[in-house]
C-alpha cells in the first residue's frame, strides 16, 4: 500500500499515514491477491486428487460432482448457503480481530459457549412473542461469546500476555465446561447422549424458503459483513484498528487508543462468534449437544486469512467452504468416498493460506536475458 | 490403590512427556508447535501399521518415529521456508493429519474409526525381578516399556545438551533472537527445521507409545487432545526439560485420578480435563504480571 502525508493543517501536525485512494481497478494488487489465493487452493486440490487416486477414484469426476452438488439447483444452493452461514460469522469474527493485529483463535470457544447459552435461554422464552424471544437468544449468545474472550482480552490488554495461546486454551476450557454444564444442569430428560432440550418454537428462526434450512441468520450475517465494510473504511475506530494492526508501536507513539482497540477487537470478535453460535442453534440444530461446532471457528480463521480483512473475500470464502461441507456430505452418500477428503482440502488450504509464495519474476528474467543477448 | 494410581500415572505420562519434550525443543528454537497432536496421530498410525505388517514392535517404533519426523519436517518447512505463521500452520496441519489418516483408514483398510489387527505386537514390558514385589518402588520402576526408559533418560540428556552442546546453544540462541543469531552466521532456518523434525520424531514416538504401549490398537480419536496437553506442559515448564516432564506427570496424575474417580463417582471428569489448560492461562498471566513489574521497575 502506498502512503502519503496528511495535508498541512498547521504547526506540529502528526505524520499519520493515510492510504492513497486510487481510482479504477488496481490490476497489480488484484493479480497478487489472485495468485496468493490460487496457489494454496490449487495445491489443496492436488492433495485431494492424490488421496482420491489412492482410494481408486477419478478426481475430476468427484470434483465435478462436488460442484454440481453444491450449486446444481436451488435446493442445493440453499443447503450451501445454510452451511456458509456460521462460517460467515466466524470468518468475520476472526477478520475483525486480525485487523487490529490480534490473533483470536478462540472463536471456536465463543461459538460453542454461545450455542449453549442460546439453547438454555431458548428453552425458557416460550411465553414471549417470537421477535422478543429470538432477540433475547441472540443477545444471550453474543454475551456468552464475549465472556469467553473476556479473560484473554484483559490479559492481552493489561498484562501484555500473548493472546494466541490463551485463546487456544480457552477453546478446550469451553469444551470441558459446556460438557459439565450440560451433564449436570441442562440435560434433556430421556436423552442418552449429552444434549439439552429443544428450544421453544417461538425462538426458532423460520426458514426463508421452507423446504430448505436457510434462515434469516444468513441475512443477519450479510448485514454484519456490510456493516464491517463500511465501519472499517469510514469510521475513526476502523482506521485506528488498521493502524494498530499494522504498526502497534507507532500507534502508541502517536497517541492512538491502543488499549481500547485491543479490548474492543477481542470482545467484538467474541460477540460476533457468539452471534454465529446463537444463529446456528436457533436456525439449524435447535438445541445444544456435545460437538455442537464442527470446527466452524477454525474454518473461519482460514477464511479470514485467505480474505485478508476484505469483506467480499470473506463472503466468497465462506460460501466456498460452505459448499465443500454441504456437497461433501451428500457426495459421500452416493459414491463411497470418505468425508475426510474435506478435511484434507481444508487443512491444506489453512496450512498454506499464510504462506508466502514468491511470484515467478517473468519480467526481470526477460530483461536479464535480453541484456545478455545485447552483450553477445 | 496407590500402586495402581502410580502405575497408570506413569503409563499415561510417557506419551505426554515425549511429545512435550519435542515441543520444548521446538519452542527453544522459537517456534510454538501446535501440530503435536497431528504428529502424534501420524506416529501412532504409522507405528501400528508397520508393526502389524512386519510383526515386530521395534519396526513399528522406528517407523512411527520416522513418520512423525517426516510430518514435523514438512510442517517446519512451511513455517521456515514459506515464512508462514506457526499457529495457523499448526492448526491446519492437525486438520490435514486427521483428514489423511481418516481417509486412509476408510479408503485402504475399509474401517471407520478403529483399526485393530489380529496379532498386534505390543511394546514388551521390562519386569525387574527383585523390585517387582516392593510396594511403591515396584510400581515406579518395574513393568515399564522401552519408551518409558527412553523418556526417563531423555530428560537429563536434553537438559545437558541444551546447556553444553553446540547444537543446544545455537538452538536456544535462535529462539531468543533469530536476527541476532543469523547475523553471526548461524543457519537459523536449518536449526529450526532440525528442531521441528526432532519435535515430530518425539511426538511420533509418543503416538507409538499410546498405540503399541497403552492400548494395542489404533483409533482416529485416540490422541484426544494430548498434543495440546503437551503444549500446556511445555508452557508450564517454560520449555526446560525437567519442569516440563514434571508438568506432564502432574497432568497425567489428574488423568489417572479422574479415571479412578469416574468409577467411584463424585468429581466431574469434564472439569478435571480442563485443569491443564487453566494452568497454562494462569502461568501466562503470572509471566505477564512479573514481566510487567520488571518493566515498570526499570523505567521507574
Amino acid at each position: 500500500m502506498t502512503f502519503q502525508q496528511t495535508p498541512e493543517t498547521g504547526s506540529r501536525t502528526a505524520f499519520v499515514p493515510v492510504a492513497v485512494q486510487y481510482r479504477g481497478i488496481q490490476w497489480t494488487r488484484l493479480g497478487f491477491s489472485v495468485w496468493r489465493i490460487a496457489v494454496p487452493v490449487v495445491i489443496a486440490l492436488a492433495m485431494g486428487a492424490l488421496a482420491l487416486l489412492v482410494g481408486g477414484k477419478n478426481p475430476l469426476e468427484i470434483y465435478n460432482m462436488l460442484v454440481r452438488e453444491a450449486f446444481g439447483d436451488w435446493a442445493r444452493i440453499n443447503a450451501t448457503l445454510t452451511a456458509a452461514t456460521p462460517l460467515l460469522f466466524t470468518g468475520l469474527a476472526a477478520a475483525l480481530a486480525f485487523r487490529a493485529g490480534v490473533f483470536n483463535v478462540g472463536v471456536e470457544g465463543s461459538f460453542a459457549f454461545a450455542g449453549l447459552a442460546t439453547a438454555v435461554v431458548g428453552t425458557s422464552v416460550g411465553g414471549l412473542p417470537p421477535v422478543l424471544a429470538v432477540l433475547a437468544c441472540l443477545i444471550a449468545g453474543a454475551l456468552a461469546g464475549m465472556l469467553v474472550a473476556l479473560v484473554p482480552a484483559l490479559l492481552r490488554t493489561w498484562l501484555g500476555v500473548d493472546e494466541v495461546v490463551s485463546t487456544l486454551m480457552f477453546n478446550f476450557i469451553v469444551v470441558g465446561l459446556t460438557a459439565w454444564l450440560v451433564q449436570s444442569f441442562f440435560l434433556a430428560p430421556g436423552q442418552a447422549n449429552s444434549a439439552t432440550a429443544y428450544l421453544a418454537e417461538t425462538a426458532e428462526l423460520a426458514p426463508l424458503v421452507p423446504p430448505g434450512q436457510l434462515s434469516i441468520g444468513f441475512v443477519i450475517a450479510l448485514l454484519l459483513v456490510l456493516g464491517y465494510a463500511a465501519w472499517a473504511r469510514h469510521s475513526r475506530l476502523g482506521f485506528e484498528f488498521e493502524a494498530v494492526g499494522k504498526t502497534p508501536r507507532f500507534s502508541v507513539a502517536q497517541g492512538l487508543r491502543v488499549r481500547t482497540v485491543l479490548m474492543i477487537s477481542m470482545l467484538a470478535s467474541g460477540a460476533i462468534g457468539g452471534l454465529g453460535g446463537a444463529v446456528h442453534a436457533l436456525g439449524v440444530v435447535h438445541r445444544f449437544s456435545v460437538g455442537f461446532s464442527a470446527s466452524f471457528g477454525f474454518t473461519g480463521i482460514a477464511i479470514a486469512l485467505l480474505a485478508r480483512f476484505n469483506p467480499i473475500g470473506i463472503v466468497i470464502g465462506a460460501i466456498a467452504f460452505g459448499a465443500l461441507a454441504a456437497a461433501g456430505t451428500t457426495v459421500q452418500l452416493f459414491v463411497n468416498i470418505p468425508i475426510q477428503l474435506i478435511d484434507i482440502l481444508q487443512g491444506t488450504v489453512m496450512m498454506l493460506a499464510v504462506a508466502q509464495f514468491a511470484i515467478p519474476r517473468l519480467r526481470r528474467r526477460k530483461r536479464a536475458t535480453s541484456g545478455t543477448e545485447d552483450l553477445a | 490403590m496407590i500402586d495402581s494410581i502410580i502405575g497408570s500415572t506413569l503409563l499415561l505420562a510417557v506419551p505426554l512427556v515425549l511429545a512435550a519434550l519435542g515441543g520444548a525443543i521446538h519452542r527453544c528454537a522459537g517456534v510454538v508447535n501446535i501440530g503435536l497432536e497431528g504428529q502424534m496421530l501420524v506416529g501412532a498410525f504409522a507405528g501400528i501399521v508397520a508393526s502389524s505388517v512386519t510383526g515386530s514392535w521395534l519396526v513399528g517404533l522406528l517407523v512411527g518415529g520416522i513418520g512423525g519426523g517426516l510430518a514435523g519436517f514438512v510442517m517446519s518447512l512451511v513455517i521456515t521456508r514459506l515464512s508462514a505463521n506457526e499457529i495457523i500452520v499448526g492448526l491446519g496441519f492437525n486438520i490435514l493429519a486427521l483428514g489423511i489418516v481418516g481417509f486412509t483408514l476408510r479408503a485402504v483398510y475399509g474401517v471407520s474409526g478403529t483399526l485393530r489387527f489380529p496379532d498386534q505386537p505390543r511394546l514388551p514390558r521390562i519386569i525387574i525381578p527383585g523390585l517387582d514385589e516392593v510396594p511403591i518402588l515396584g510400581a515406579i520402576v518395574s513393568g515399564k516399556d522401552v519408551l518409558f526408559w527412553f523418556a526417563v533418560l531423555l530428560v537429563p540428556f536434553l537438559a545437558w545438551a541444551f546447556a553444553n552442546t553446540r547444537w543446544g546453544i545455537r538452538t536456544r540462541a535462535t529462539g531468543v533472537s533469530e536476527s541476532a543469531t543469523a547475523s553471526l552466521g548461524v543457519r537459523t532456518l536449518g536449526l529450526r527445521d532440525i528442531a521441528g523434525t526432532l519435535a515430530g520424531v518425539l511426538a511420533g514416538l509418543g503416538g507409538v507409545s499410546l498405540a503399541l504401549g497403552v492400548s494395542g490398537l489404533f483409533n482416529e480419536n485416540m490422541i484426544a487432545g494430548r498434543g495440546f496437553v503437551a503444549l500446556a506442559a511445555f508452557y508450564f515448564g517454560r520449555s526446560r526439560p525437567l519442569p516440563t516432564a514434571l508438568a506432564c506427570l502432574l497432568f497425567s496424575f489428574f488423568d489417572a485420578l479422574q479415571i479412578r474417580l469416574q468409577t467411584g463417582g463424585g468429581f466431574s471428569a469434564d472439569l478435571i480435563q480442563t485443569l491443564p489448560y487453566l494452568a497454562v492461562v494462569v502461568v501466562l498471566a503470572w509471566a505477564g504480571y512479573s514481566g510487567l513489574r520488571r518493566r515498570t521497575r526499570i523505567t521507574a
